[in-house]
């Protein structure tokens, strides 16, 4: 596929390639207990933390399934870092990816991850025209969720149990959208609200 | 996960076995037919890869190892016709999760045998193998298998859509489980 152009911009954020010098950005959320306790790589310290940020730093390219890009989320205005998200090419013939994103708490509140999440899925339909985007979070990860289900994504999973995590018998959610769903939620959005109104 | 079932298991109408070479013929009558197959991965099967999955199953009536498959035949006990198939596989043994399937002759359908089939597969894996969590999927539209995990007082816990291909088609999928704790509540009953 070819590359794609970055950064990427939103209205008030920009989407890029981490770089190894992004560490105390990415450690003053990634290795937060609130940030830590829903996802799969544990790194509580700046050490651990800078072997999670080398691996995101190498996720550029979606070559082949199993790859991954991982783009981090700046704030236009001050160059602050939001956060990242990621898309995992998962299956080829069915051309399904999954998304991840990861926030820091302290920009909560302005939407900045829904302004991020939207870009990603734009990327995943548009450049890498995916045929279904889904996502899983933890079922007491009610931010995550509410975000999903907001942007139009369709709660597929509510899987009870169905693993250990940290030693506890874990709740997850999947969500989804297919390209077309998303086509057309794209078109509500474009319509202004005064037409709507 | 170990489960060493003593075969026959038998229900009030039914006997899960071990398969062997002779079941061909039983199999084939099924494996063979379109309305049979709509709904499965595999396609309408001819006799010589029937005998190739027997005796690729022939032998998997055990787990003794971890990620060991049971694929058992269904027979009528009042006749000894064979009428189907049922399967109850590890999907992870650290997670204690099993996942539970079966196909059935069109000619038997109606008659809750394949519920009936699924409770002793709920047995061998909550009472006797430790099971926390089983599960089992169908068609979306595959309304026979949806009614008998309900019947089984299983959960629907997913229904997704278009997330894989299969013989060249968006497929639909339901998902549905029960737990050991409401498996025990329902036994209690």
């Amino acid at each position: 596929m070819t590359s794609l152009q970055l950064p990427i911009h939103t209205d008030r954020l920009a989407l890029r390639y981490f770089e190894k010098s992004d560490l105390d950005h990415v450690v003053a959320y990634y290795a937060l207990p609130e940030v830590q306790r829903y996802l799969d790589w544990k790194a509580r310290d700046r050490v651990e933390v800078k072997a999670a940020l080398d691996a995101m730093c190498q996720q550029r390219r979606l070559n082949r399934p199993g790859d991954t890009l991982t783009l981090a989320v700046c704030r236009q205005s001050d160059d602050n870092m939001i956060g990242q998200v990621a898309l995992r090419w998962t299956d080829a013939t069915a051309s399904q990816a999954e998304l991840r994103f990861v926030f820091n708490p302290l920009f909560r509140r302005q939407g900045y991850a829904t302004e991020a999440v939207k870009a990603a899925i734009d990327i995943g339909f548009q450049h890498f025209n995916f045929h279904r985007i889904f996502a899983r979070c933890g079922a007491d990860n009610q931010r995550s969720a509410r975000l999903m289900k907001a942007i139009g994504m369709r709660l597929e999973a509510h899987y009870r149990e169905h693993a250990l995590f940290n030693g506890e018998w874990d709740e997850e959610l999947h969500f989804a959208v297919l390209d077309r769903e998303w086509k057309r939620l794209a078109k509500v959005r474009e319509v202004p609200h005064r037409m709507v109104a | 996960m170990e489960l060493v079932p003593d075969y026959p298991v038998e229900t009030e109408r039914l006997q899960l076995r071990p398969f062997c070479r002779g079941d061909v013929e039983a199999v084939y009558a099924y494996r063979c037919r379109e309305d049979v197959t709509r709904w499965l991965i595999d396609a309408p099967m001819t006799r010589e890869a029937v005998a190739e999955i027997i005796q690729a199953r022939v032998g998997q009536s055990s787990w003794t190892r971890n990620g060991d498959s049971i694929f058992l035949a269904v027979d009528n006990r009042a006749d000894k016709a064979t009428v189907g198939e049922v399967s109850l596989i590890q999907r992870s043994a650290e997670h204690r999760q099993a996942e539970i399937g079966y196909i059935f002759h069109p000619d038997v359908q109606g008659q809750g045998l394949a519920t009936e089939a699924g409770r002793a597969l709920m047995s061998l894996a909550f009472d006797n193998a430790g099971v926390h969590r089983v599960y089992a999927r169908c068609h979306a539209e595959n309304e026979a298998s949806r009614r008998v995990m309900e019947r089984l007082g299983m959960r629907r816990e997913a229904h997704f859509r278009e997330h894989v291909l299969v013989k060249g088609r968006w497929d639909e999928e339901l998902v549905y489980a029960l737990l050991e704790d409401e498996w025990r509540l329902q036994s209690a009953r």
